[in-house]
Order: C-alpha cells, then structure tokens, then sequence
C-alpha cells in the first residue's frame, strides 16, 4: 500500500515560488482503485509524479509497502520503478526509435525475460489494448489514441504490482475509453491490481473505490464510490 | 552474471535500434570523420617509413653494401686487400666484397672544372655489392682491364647549360668525352668517359669510378683499400654479420651501413617523427573534438527519450553502456572505411611515387602504426561518447523528458 504524507512540492522559479502541492496526505490499500481528479493546474500530475518516484516532494514523506522510498538512491528508486510499477504518463512518453511492440517490451528485456516469453507476453496485451494489428508501427505511424494505448501496454506488461496512469483515456473515445477501464477494472478485480489513475470525467468514477479531488494542490474532497476496495485487498 | 548480460543485451538492443532509424545522414557524416582522422594517422608515419625504406635500400644498394670495413685506427689503408676480401668471402651469409680505393679529386673538362671524389674499383668485385652497373642511363660500366676509362654519376656529368645547384657539375659531359683528373698526389690523368650512372642517391650520382688497377697505378698502391664493402644474403640482419665478422678475428673496424650513414638519417628521422607526433596528436584532437561534438549533438537531441527510458525503469549504466556501444560501432565502421580509404591511397603512390632526394618514396603501411591508430581512435571515441551520455543521464528525469 502507498502512504503519503504531507507531500509539499514548491517549484522555484526565479523569486516567484509556485506550489504545486501544498500538503497532501493520502493513503491508497492494496487492491484499490483511486481516481483522482481536479482542476486543470491542481497538481493532479504533480502528485503521481512522486508517487511514481519520477519527482521527489520538497516536503513530506513516501511509503510504498512499507519502503520508505524517498530514501532511495536513484539507481534503487531506478530499479522500484522497473520492478513494481507501473507508469503511463499524461503524454505517451513513448521511445520514438523503437515500434509499438519494442516499446512494450523493453522492460522485459532489461528483466532478462526470455525472447519468446516478452514477445509472447507483449503482443497478448497489445491484443487486449485493441492494437493487435499496430505492433510494429512506430510512434509517428500511430494516433494519438493509438500512441496512448501502447504506453498503457507498457505500463502493464511486467504486472506492477501498482499502476499510475495520468489521464490514460484522454486521447480515446468513449467506447475505447470504456474498453480501457474495463480492462483496468478487470485486472483491479482478478489481480488485485492497486490502481492510482488521474481523469477529470465524471462517468469514470464508477469505476473507481474512491475518487480524490485536488484543488490548488490541496485536497479537497474525498468521496467513497460505489465499487468500494475490491474483498481481498488490506484494507 | 545472468544481470550483466541481460544488461549488455538491453544496451547493444537501444544502439542497434539507434543505428538503424536514427538520422542515416549523420551517421554517414559520422563515419567519414572518423574514416578521415583514421588516414590521417596512418598516412604520415607510412611515408615516413617510406622514406627510411628508401634511404636504406639506396644506402645498401648504391652506396655502402651492408657492413663497411674501414682501415684500423691510425691508418689511411686496409693492407693485403686482397687477403681480407677473401677471408670475408669464405663467411656464410656473406654475398660478395668491393674494395674501393677514394680519392679528392679535381675533374675538368672543356674549361670546367668540379671538385669530388673518385674510386678505385675491381669491376666484377663491384658488381657483386653494388647495383651501380645496373643504373647507366649511358654507356657501358668498367670492366676489369680498363685504364683509360671512366664512369661518371650523372649528376656530376651534368646538363649542357644546366647548374646543379651547388652539386659538382661538369655541365654536359656525354660518352666519348674526355675529362682530366687531377689526383691529390699532383699527378693529372685523361679519361675517356665510359658510360653514365643515375643511381638518385646524390652522394653516388656525383661520384665517379676507374678501375683499382688504374689507380694503384697512379697514387702508387699496392694491394690497399680505402674500404671495403661487403654484401650480406639478407638484409636487416647487419648486426649479427658484424658480430660473424668480428669472431673470424678482423682487426679492421666493422661497420653496418646504419652505424656509417648514421648521423645523417638518425637526425631525419628524428625530426620526422617530431612532425608525425605533432600530426598525430593534431589529429587526435581533432577527432576527440569532432566526435565529442556529433555524439554531444546526438545525445542532446535524445534528452527526452534518456529521460523516458530512466523513468521506466532502465538503470543509467545500460543508458550510458548504449551509446558508448554505438560509438564503438561507428568507430569500427570509420576505422575500417579509413583502412580502405588508405589502401586506395598507398595503391596510388606505389603506382606513382612521391620522389624524394633519396629517389622515389613508396608508403609503407606498417602494422605497429595502424594498431595504434586503431587504438587511439578508440580510446578517444570512448572517451568522447561516455561523457555526454554521463552527463546527460544525470539529469533529473522530469527535466530530461520536458526536453
Ligand atoms: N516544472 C515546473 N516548474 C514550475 N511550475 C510547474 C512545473 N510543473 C508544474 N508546475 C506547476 O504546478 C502546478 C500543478 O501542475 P500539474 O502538472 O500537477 O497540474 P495538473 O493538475 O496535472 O494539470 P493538467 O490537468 O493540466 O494536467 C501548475 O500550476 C503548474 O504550472
Ligand atoms: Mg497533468
């Protein structure tokens, strides 16, 4: 489970500080899955940041499954990353060099995962992303959409035991929105799959445990969905 | 073990993919630097080997043999010539001895007059060191009963109307001529020239020969030699003839052609390979600094995918592992485009050389120096690519994928 307490990240710039987050405390269980939404500018993307050890907070402290990660050097928080999570980020962030399926199993690679193993494994979950026929398209042959979904494929392929995906539906329509959350909503039941997922449409909260809103990069509301944390996960 | 390959593999997959669809246009351009430092370094030393090359097969065919034999300490001749030359001869290994007798003289002819040296030569003895007797551009060489006759360098019988330079020249001297020799003892001699050598090495082509028994004739000698020279099977191996000879118990002292020619090449040599080191070490920067720039504008322009690949979870050694690999291959690929580059090049001055004083000089590409090159080109692309990967790689990953 994360626990996150008072995270503060105030961005310098020059003599005018902007903070981006100004104490946030939040606990996420095994097995749940959170929406977290808010304004445009709110520190939606700044707060998975650093749960996603890509961003250290100016203040507060991390724990995920009882490490206390912010006390990592890079190179093991390098290592975190790689092993238990799961990250899609707001834009792609996709290696332009490399095709959709490369991109996809380029972690595997670098888990030492045999050649028929990550190929095998990789094009299962681009199928099931709905780019069964896109696998060897590189980023500038592929839609938005498309691009969006192959780093979804990434962030799944190694089986994170928590996956934070910024905005992963922003480029789709609905019905591929929908196939998406399905899919996370499937994983979040069968796997237990801890899920940490910004999105500012209303109709994804019925997907959602729970949904956190941020506002001026504090929280402001904290509201209990209808699927509540899946039986099975700690509470 | 099994992480480090995993690690390896991860690395030469990035490269590869980086090689293949990056920009073709850069990389060629890449390459063909590379390929140029590569010539650069070989090219100089080669001519320089070159020019040595030239000077000993010039120095052993035209002008000393292999191992010069000169009078003991204290005296103007060898004594009983004819003795040592036998002796020597009997050695294995040993290919043929030329006792000369020199002689200062003064040449005139048609009111010129040039000052040189001349030798007293046994034609067939001769023969049998030197190549001369090969080299006449005109005429015929001596031969054994030859009195009146001589055989002129031709630089020292010269062009009508043509000065050389400061060298003895009798400017215009053909065969038939007759030209008046005046030895050192006073007494004067005509001749009747022979035939014309062009050897190119100058100390030869202003030189002229008569035959010994003329000689002892005239400044009254018997059996004397100034120096002998001696032909060994092979060359390169002066040293331990010279040591063979030492151990027949030769009292006269014994010197390689180098030790004789020494101060002369030693001295150019040195200054050549001055030029070279500063040649090389201009190239060298030259290729640490162009490198360094490609590699630095190439993986700048990759902050962002750094980035990305750190954020996944890529750890930074296998970043850094992967453009040091890249540049490894492009080294490779330049360093055997500049071989190829080279060949073509030696190819072409073989079939046209660059004529020093010496005579023509052909490139030797020698082994040692292209290791080297090798090398250092390595060494420094190494250097050049892993440090703006290092530096790149440290940056704080949001920063990095912002661009
Ligand atoms: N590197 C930075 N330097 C300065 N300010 C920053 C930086 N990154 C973010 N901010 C500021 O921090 C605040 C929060 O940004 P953040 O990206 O977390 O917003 P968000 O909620 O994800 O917005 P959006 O919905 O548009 O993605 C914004 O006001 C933004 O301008
Ligand atoms: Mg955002």
């Amino acid at each position: 489970m994360i626990v996150a307490e008072n995270l503060t990240r105030v961005y310098t710039m020059g003599k005018v500080e902007v903070r981006a987050l100004g104490g946030v405390s939040l606990e996420v269980a095994r097995g749940e899955f959170v929406g977290i939404t808010g304004a445009s500018g709110s520190g939606k993307s700044t707060l998975l940041h650093i749960l996603g050890l890509l961003d250290r907070p100016t203040f507060g402290r991390v724990t995920i499954d009882g490490i206390d990660v912010l006390a990592l050097s890079d190179r093991q928080r390098t290592l975190f990353r790689l092993n238990r999570l799961g990250y899609v980020f707001q834009d792609y962030a996709l290696i332009g060099e490399l095709t959709a399926i490369e991109n996809v199993y380029l972690t595997s690679l670098v888990r030492g995962a045999s050649k028929e193993d990550y190929l095998e494994r990789s094009a299962e979950i681009l199928r099931r992303v709905g780019l069964g026929d896109r696998m060897d398209h590189r980023q500038s042959e592929l839609s938005g959409g498309e691009q969006q979904r192959v780093a979804i494929a990434r962030a799944l392929v190694n089986n994170p035991s928590i996956l934070l995906a910024d905005e992963p539906c922003a480029n789709l329509d609905s019905q591929t929105s929908r196939s998406i959350l399905d899919l996370f909503a499937r994983l979040n039941e069968e796997l237990d799959q801890t899920i940490v997922m910004v999105s500012h449409e209303d109709w994804h909260k019925e997907y959602f445990c729970r949904v956190v809103t941020l506002r001026d990069g504090l929280i402001e509301e904290m509201t209990e969905c209808g699927r509540g944390p899946h039986p099975g996960g700690e509470a | 073990m099994t992480a480090v390959f995993a690690a390896l593999r991860v690395s030469a997959f990035l490269a590869w993919k980086s090689i293949h669809r990056g920009s073709k246009g850069t990389l060629a351009l890449t390459i063909m630097i590379i390929a140029l430092v590569f010539v650069n370094l070989v090219f100089l030393p080669s001519i320089i080997s070159g020019v040595v090359e030239t000077f000993n097969a010039q120095s052993i065919d035209f002008n000393l043999g292999n191992l010069v034999i000169e009078p003991r300490e204290g005296s103007q001749y060898i004594g009983n010539a004819t003795d040592l030359q036998q002796t020597v001869e009997r050695i294995p290994g040993i290919v043929g001895t030329s006792a000369r007798i020199t002689a200062g003289v003064t040449y005139f002819y048609r009111g010129r007059n040039a000052a040189s040296t001349l030798y007293g030569i046994t034609p067939e003895d001769e023969r049998s060191v030197t190549k001369i007797a090969d080299y006449m551009t005109e005429g015929e060489f001596l031969s054994n009963g030859d009195t009146d006759a001589i055989v002129m360098g031709a630089t020292l019988a010269g062009v009508e109307g043509e000065e050389a330079g400061g060298l003895p020249s009798l400017r215009g001297v053909g065969v038939g001529d007759s030209v008046e020799v005046a030895y050192p003892n006073g007494e004067t001699r005509t001749y009747r020239v022979k035939g014309i050598f062009k050897t190119q090495s100058f100390g030869v082509d202003t030189a002229a020969f008569v035959t010994s028994r003329e000689m002892n004739e005239v400044l009254g000698l018997q059996d004397q030699a100034s120096v002998i020279l001696v032909k060994t099977e092979v060359n390169g191996r002066e040293e331990e003839y010279k040591m063979e000879l030492l151990s027949y118990g030769i009292q006269e002292e014994i010197r390689t052609f180098q030790e004789k020619a020494g101060g002369f090449v030693d001295q150019a040599i040195q200054s050549f390979n001055i030029i070279n080191a500063i040649s090389t070490l201009v190239s060298l920067i030259i290729a640490v600094v162009v490198v360094f720039i490609v590699i630095f504008i190439n993986t700048v322009n990759r902050r962002r995918q750094i980035g990305i690949l750190k954020a996944i979870g890529i750890d930074q050694q296998i970043i850094i592992n992967s453009y040091v690999l890249q540049v490894l291959f492009i080294t490779a690929v330049g360093a055997l485009v500049g071989m190829a580059l080279n060949a073509g090049l030696t190819t072409y001055l073989t079939a046209y050389p660059l004529v020093f004083p010496g005579g023509p000089v052909y490139p030797v590409v020698e082994a040692p120096a292209v290791l080297r090159s090798i090398a250092s080109l390595f060494a420094v692309s190494v250097v050049a690519g892993y440090i703006p990967a290092w530096q790149i790689v440290r940056e704080d990953i949001l920063s990095a994928i912002r661009g």
